[in-house]
């Protein structure tokens, strides 16, 4: 057997408050592995490329089919999902960072509550519960069905956000992930009735009207989600409720 | 009207940002530029164009509310936007990225640049109380000076092209900000159409600044009758 290896640069970190550093690993090549395999091996032989032991690499990681999100990270510098990271299409040494715009738990561990705080902000959601039956909602026209599955397809892992030059770690904004489920849910026709809950949300500090088009959202997102003509029509939506809080109100 | 919380007062800036962008300080620009390109048909053609600008009814206060005003606004609420932001063009190298970070960088050179031109114009003409048709010999000779050294017609191109770039990436930004191109088609259907805008003034711009730089001409007031 020949002794071929993965060469990986990891930035950890101990506590949420404590400096991160970096360190080496070399772990045995197998074929079609993942990045997720890789931090596996480590886990299970926890020495770094110089042969000291240290506390295994911690990271988030659930499907492993890229579409649950949480294994998000930098991959040499770009931000995507670990689990469709595969080592043989990707530079070596493999750098991995955790996300920079997300507080850091551990390691490649980040807290990522901002985007749940924001989805709940803007009421993310269609209300159907209440005291009493509210019946049957309209029907939905097959054409808007397959336009909304595509917006539905978001699965929060905050690729838009990181790679966002608006999103920084302290200015508030909400970012493309969150304009896209405004749109996802003021389209559905239940949804639509509580529209300018919404609209009135992402027209505060840190909503649409603080996007700068640089678009690096749409470039990052896994699922290609159209995240640039959300934010174009969130700009539609909130324009016309301006105009009507001005005008009607 | 309620009073505006603290929230809706933000976002109406904003959006009177994204509005004095294109009226009334990029219809100005476009005049301003078109106008001035009447120096390449001639001295007296320009001169007559200044002429007519400064014989204008009111003209200090078409100029306080229609360009000074809004290019305040429009200026102090872009150094907010610029210092709201964290530019990362360089680990994500896309063209709009580039374009995003290039949009904050001549914002900051044409609010420099216009120090410069209104400190070099508007102002000694005003401290120097030149109307009417006295206005028009005064400023000619100020460029015909100024566009004697490489050093200002250098300051000139640059805030030209920063002028028009700013100006014509920002109608594509306005589009989107207010809704009015959605589809990513249509949105990149736009780029092109805006940046053909943008190489059209640019070159009006720059037509003029060739003009003054290698024909200075010095004119006498019009006179009337």
């Amino acid at each position: 057997m020949d002794a071929k290896t993965i060469k990986l640069k990891i930035k950890r970190q101990d506590k949420p408050e404590s400096k991160p550093y970096w360190q080496e690993f070399e772990v045995p090549y197998k074929p079609l592995s993942n990045v997720i395999a890789c931090l596996m091996e480590i886990q299970r032989t926890p020495l770094t490329a110089d042969g000291k032991q240290i506390n295994p690499v911690t990271w988030d990681a659930n499907c492993l089919e890229e579409v649950c999100g949480s294994c998000t990270m930098l991959i040499n510098g770009k931000v995507r999902q670990s689990c469709t990271a595969l080592v043989d299409q990707i530079k070596q040494p493999i750098v991995l960072e955790p996300m920079s715009k997300f507080p850091v738990v551990r390691d490649l561990q980040v807290d990522r509550s901002r985007i749940f705080k924001d989805l709940k902000k803007a009421k993310a959601w269609i209300p159907i519960d209440g005291t009493h039956d509210i019946g049957e909602g309209p029907v939905m026209s097959d054409s808007l069905r397959a336009k909304r599955y595509v917006l539905s397809e978001c699965m929060t892992c905050g690729c838009c956000l990181e790679a966002c030059p608006q999103y920084t770690k302290d200015n508030g904004f909400m970012g493309a992930a969150i304009f896209s489920q405004v749109r996802l849910f003021n389209l559905h026709p239940t949804g639509e009735m509580t529209q300018e809950e919404r609209l009135e949300t992402i027209m505060g500090k840190g909503g649409i009207a603080d996007c700068g088009n640089a678009q690096a959202c749409v470039e990052s997102c896994p699922k290609n989600i159209p995240l640039t003509e959300s934010i174009a029509d969130m700009g539609r939506q909130t324009s016309w409720q301006l105009l009507k809080n001005l005008l009607l109100k | 009207m309620a009073t505006l919380s603290k929230d809706q007062a933000h976002f109406l800036l904003l959006k009177i940002h994204s509005l004095t962008g294109i009226v009334p300080i990029g219809v100005f620009l476009v005049f301003h530029l078109a106008i001035n390109s009447l120096r390449t048909v001639g001295p007296l053609q320009y001169q007559l164009s200044i002429d007519f600008i400064n014989n204008l009814p009111f003209l200090f206060g078409i100029e306080v509310l229609f360009i000074y005003i809004p290019l305040l606004i429009h200026s102090l609420m872009g150094f907010y936007v610029v210092f709201s932001g964290k530019p990362n063009v360089l680990r994500y190298p896309y063209a709009r990225n580039w374009l995003y970070t290039l949009q904050r960088l001549t914002g900051g050179v044409v609010f420099v640049f216009l120090v410069y031109h209104m400190g070099t114009t508007v102002v000694p003409k005003i401290m120097e109380g030149k109307t009417l048709f006295a206005a028009a010999p005064f400023l000619i000779d100020i460029l015909n000076q100024e566009f004697q050294t490489w050093t200002g017609r250098i300051i000139y191109l640059v805030g030209i092209f920063s002028a028009t770039f700013h100006f014509s990436n920002g109608l594509w930004a306005f589009c989107i900000s207010w809704g009015i191109i959605i589809g990513q088609t249509a949105q990149r259907n736009a780029g092109v159409l805006f940046t053909l805008v943008g190489i059209v003034l640019t070159l009006l711009g720059f037509a003029t600044v060739m003009e003054f730089s290698f024909h200075p001409i010095p004119v006498t007031p019009t006179v009337e009758g």
